[in-house]
C-alpha cells in the first residue's frame, strides 16, 4: 500500500495547552479513515497542520512524499472544509461552487448538482443567511465533488439532521467505491460512521491512543454480567476497562476476544455477555487512559 | 498564473465591497458636493476634496479582502503567496478602473465648465495641469497606497493581534514624528516643500506606488504565517 | 441486521454463507460483488472485500476472472460440516446450562426434544 501522509513526532503547542503531543501515523492511499476523539481533543488541529493551514510547533509532515506549506504541487490534491468555514460575505451556494470547481481540478459538477438537489440546498441564497444544516451541506458538497486525492471531513454533519446524514454517508461511500481516494472523516458520533471506516485514529488530548483496522477493534471487548463473585472470578487477570455494581449484580467490560471455551464457561455461570460497541469500547478505552494518566503518581515522595 | 486569476474572482464576489460601496461613496459625495456648490452663491472658482472620500474607503476594501476572503482561500487550497498575488491584482484592476472613472470625470468637469459652476470636483489645477496620464497615475496610486494600508494592518492583526498591530502603528506614529523633529532642526521644511514641487504629479504618483509597493512587499511575511 | 461488537466482515461472510446453506444462493452461481455487498450494508467496501476473501481463502467461492466471485462446487457440503462440528458449542452449551438452572435433566430435555421435534416436522420447513 503506498502511504500518502506520513506524520512524525508532531507537536503543536500554544501558549498554555499543547493541541497535539508527539503524534505520529500514517495515512494509506485510498483509504477511509476515521479521526475520532472528545471535542477538543486535537482533531481540526492536527488536520489544520496536514493541509498547511495551520503550522506545527516541532515535528514533520510530509503529503506525498513533500512538505505541503505553500507548496502549489500537493494543496490542490488536498480538500480541507472545516467544521465552521467562513464564506466570503455575499457569497451564495452558487458562488460557492463555483469557485470550489475552479480550483480543485478533480471537480465533478454532476455529483455536485446531483447533491445539491439531495440536500435541497438554496443556491441563491447568500451563506451569511443559510440555515446550520444547510451551512453543513455546503461543505459537505464541496468535499465530496472536489473528489480530491486526500479530502478532510472536519465534522461535517453538525447541522444536519439524521437523513441529511444517512444521506452524506450513503453518497460518500457510493462515490468512494466508484473513485477510490483517501478521506479521513473526522467524528465524535462514532457508532453511527464506524462501518464506513478501515482505519480508526483516536485521539484524545493531543495524543494517539488508537491506530488500528477497524475490523480488529470491533469485537475486542465485551462485557460480562452477573453475579458480582464470578464476574469477578471470570475477570481476574483480563484487562477490565470498566465496571459497574448494582447491588450483587456487577457488569465488567474486559478487553480480549472471547473462546468458544470461554463462552462455554461463561454460560455455564450463568453469565450474561453484552456486546461491545466500536463507540463503548473507544469511549471507554479514553476514559480507562485518562484516568491511569490522573492516576499516576506526580513524583517520587 | 490560472489560480492567481481565479483569486481575482474569487475577490470580485464581494461586489458591495468592490462595487456598490465605493460607488455609492462616490457618487454620494459628488452629490453632496453638487448641492452645496449650488447652494452656495460664490463666483469663482470651487474645489472640492470631496473625491478623497473614496480613497479612504479604499482602506476599508484592503482590510475586507484579507478578512472576507482569506479563510475560504484557505479552504480552496490556494497558497498564501497565490492569494496575495491575486488580491494585489485585484487591487491594481480597481484601482485602475476608478482612476479611468476619475480621468473620465475630469474630462467631463473641463468641457462643462465645472458642471455649469465653475466647480471642480475630479480635476483639481495643479494635479490636471500635468495631463491626463499624470492624473490617472495619481488617481491610480492613491486607492493602491490605501488598499495596500488596509490590507497590510489587517494581515498584521491577524498574525500578530491587536497589541502587536497597536505597537506597529505607534512605532509608525513615533517615527514619523521623530522624522518631522529631524526635519524641523535642520530647518529642512521649505527644502522638503521645493522638492515636494519639484517632483511635479507623475513624480508623486511614482513615489506613491513605491510606497504601496513597500508596504505590500511588507504584508507578506505575516501573511505567510496567517492561519485563516 | 448488523450486530455490534463483531466483526463486520464476519457476518457478512456468515450471510453469505447462510444463503449457501439454505439454497438461495446456489452453487456454481454468481456471488454478490464486494461493491454489492458494501451498498447493501452501508459498510466500507475494504470490509466487503475481507468478508469475500476470507470465504475465498476457505474454499466457499472462487474468482473467475473478468467475470466475478462464484459459488464453489462442495460449498454447501463444506458449509454443513463446518456448522455441523460447531452445533454442540453454539447450542447445546448454553441450552444445558440453562436446563441445569431451571432443574431438567437429560432425560427431560431428550423428552421435550422429541416432542417438539415432531411438531415440527408435520407443520415442516423442508430439509
Amino acid at each position: 500500500m503506498t502511504t500518502v501522509i506520513e506524520v512524525k513526532n508532531l507537536t503543536k503547542r500554544y501558549r498554555d495547552t499543547v493541541a497535539a503531543d508527539d503524534v505520529s501515523f500514517t495515512i494509506e492511499k485510498d483509504t477511509i479513515y476515521g479521526l475520532l476523539g472528545r471535542n477538543g481533543a486535537g482533531k481540526t488541529t492536527v488536520m489544520s497542520i496536514l493541509t498547511a493551514q495551520n503550522f506545527a510547533t516541532s515535528g514533520e509532515v510530509r503529503v506525498f512524499g513533500e512538505h505541503p506549506y505553500e507548496n502549489a504541487r500537493v494543496l490542490p490534491r488536498m480538500c480541507f472544509v472545516r467544521e465552521s468555514q467562513r464564506y466570503p460575505d455575499d457569497a451564495t451556494a452558487t458562488h460557492a461552487l463555483r469557485m470550489a470547481r475552479l480550483f480543485f481540478p478533480r471537480w465533478s459538477q454532476e455529483l455536485a448538482d446531483r447533491l445539491v438537489a439531495d440536500f435541497q440546498l438554496p443556491m441563491k441564497k447568500t451563506i451569511k443567511k443559510l440555515s446550520r444544516g444547510q451551512l453543513s451541506a455546503v461543505g459537505v458538497i464541496i468535499g465530496l465533488a472536489s473528489r480530491a486525492e486526500i479530502t478532510f471531513f472536519d465534522e461535517p454533519y453538525l447541522g444536519l439532521d439524521a437523513v441529511a446524514r444517512q444521506l452524506f454517508y450513503d453518497r460518500l461511500l457510493e462515490d468512494y467505491a466508484e473513485h477510490p481516494r483517501t478521506i479521513i472523516l473526522s467524528s465524535h458520533l462514532i457508532d453511527e460512521v464506524s462501518n464506513l471506516l478501515e482505519r480508526v485514529i483516536v485521539i484524545d488530548k493531543g495524543r494517539i491512543i488508537m491506530d488500528e483496522e477497524t475490523e480488529a477493534v470491533r469485537g475486542r471487548a465485551a462485557t460480562i454480567v452477573g453475579d458480582t463473585a464470578r464476574v469477578e472470578a471470570f475477570v481476574a487477570g483480563r484487562e477490565v476497562i470498566h465496571r459497574e455494581s448494582l447491588g450483587r449484580v456487577t457488569s465488567a467490560t474486559v478487553l480480549g476476544e472471547l473462546t468458544d471455551a470461554d463462552r462455554s464457561r461463561l454460560a455455564a455461570e450463568g453469565l450474561d455477555i453484552a456486546p461491545v460497541s466500536l463507540q463503548q469500547l473507544i469511549v471507554r478505552t479514553t476514559q480507562h487512559v485518562e484516568s491511569a494518566l490522573t492516576a499516576a503518581p506526580e513524583g517520587a515522595l | 498564473m490560472n489560480r492567481t486569476w481565479n483569486v481575482v474572482r474569487l475577490q470580485l464576489i464581494n461586489k458591495q465591497t468592490y462595487v456598490w460601496v465605493p460607488l455609492i461613496v462616490l457618487a454620494g459625495s459628488f452629490v453632496l458636493t453638487l448641492l452645496i456648490w449650488s447652494m452656495v452663491p460664490f463666483g469663482g472658482q470651487k474645489y472640492s476634496g470631496g473625491a478623497q472620500a473614496v480613497y479612504w474607503y479604499f482602506g476599508v476594501v484592503g482590510v475586507q479582502a484579507l478578512t472576507l476572503t482569506f479563510p475560504f482561500s484557505q479552504a480552496m487550497s490556494v497558497t498564501r503567496r497565490e492569494y496575495f498575488f491575486g488580491t494585489t491584482l485585484t487591487a491594481v484592476l480597481t484601482s485602475a478602473l476608478l482612476a479611468s472613472i476619475y480621468v473620465g470625470g475630469a474630462f467631463l468637469e473641463r468641457a462643462t465648465g465645472g458642471w455649469g459652476m465653475e466647480g471642480y470636483f475630479f480635476s483639481i489645477d495643479w494635479i490636471w495641469d500635468a495631463g491626463p496620464a499624470a492624473a490617472w497615475l495619481l488617481y491610480f496610486a492613491v486607492p493602491m497606497l490605501f488598499f495596500m494600508i488596509g490590507f497590510g494592518s489587517a494581515t498584521f492583526y491577524k498574525r500578530f493581534g491587536s497589541v502587536g498591530l497597536t505597537v506597529l502603528l505607534v512605532g509608525i506614529g513615533l517615527s514619523l514624528v521623530g522624522l518631522g523633529w529631524l526635519i524641523g532642526r535642520a530647518d529642512g521644511w521649505s527644502a522638503v516643500g521645493t522638492w515636494i514641487a519639484t517632483q511635479g504629479t507623475a513624480g508623486i504618483a511614482a513615489w506613491t506606488l513605491v510606497v504601496a509597493l513597500v508596504v505590500g512587499a511588507l504584508s507578506f511575511a505575516p501573511l505567510r504565517r496567517a492561519t485563516p | 441486521m448488523i450486530e455490534e461488537g463483531r466483526a463486520l466482515f464476519l457476518q457478512i461472510a456468515e450471510s453469505v454463507e447462510d444463503s449457501i446453506i439454505d439454497g438461495t444462493l446456489a452453487e456454481e452461481a454468481q456471488a454478490p460483488s464486494t461493491n454489492e455487498l458494501a451498498a447493501f450494508y452501508r459498510i466500507n467496501p475494504a470490509t466487503a472485500a475481507k468478508g469475500i476473501a476470507m470465504l475465498t481463502d476457505k474454499g466457499v467461492l472462487h474468482k473467475r476472472r473478468g467475470i466475478g466471485m462464484f459459488v464453489s462446487r462442495g460449498a454447501r457440503e463444506l458449509l454443513l460440516g463446518e456448522r455441523r462440528a460447531a452445533f454442540a458449542d453454539r447450542f447445546l452449551d448454553p441450552l444445558l446450562a440453562e436446563a441445569r438452572t431451571l432443574g431438567l435433566s437429560p432425560d427431560d430435555i431428550a423428552r421435550l426434544l422429541s416432542e417438539r421435534a415432531a411438531r415440527t416436522t408435520t407443520e415442516g420447513t423442508a430439509r
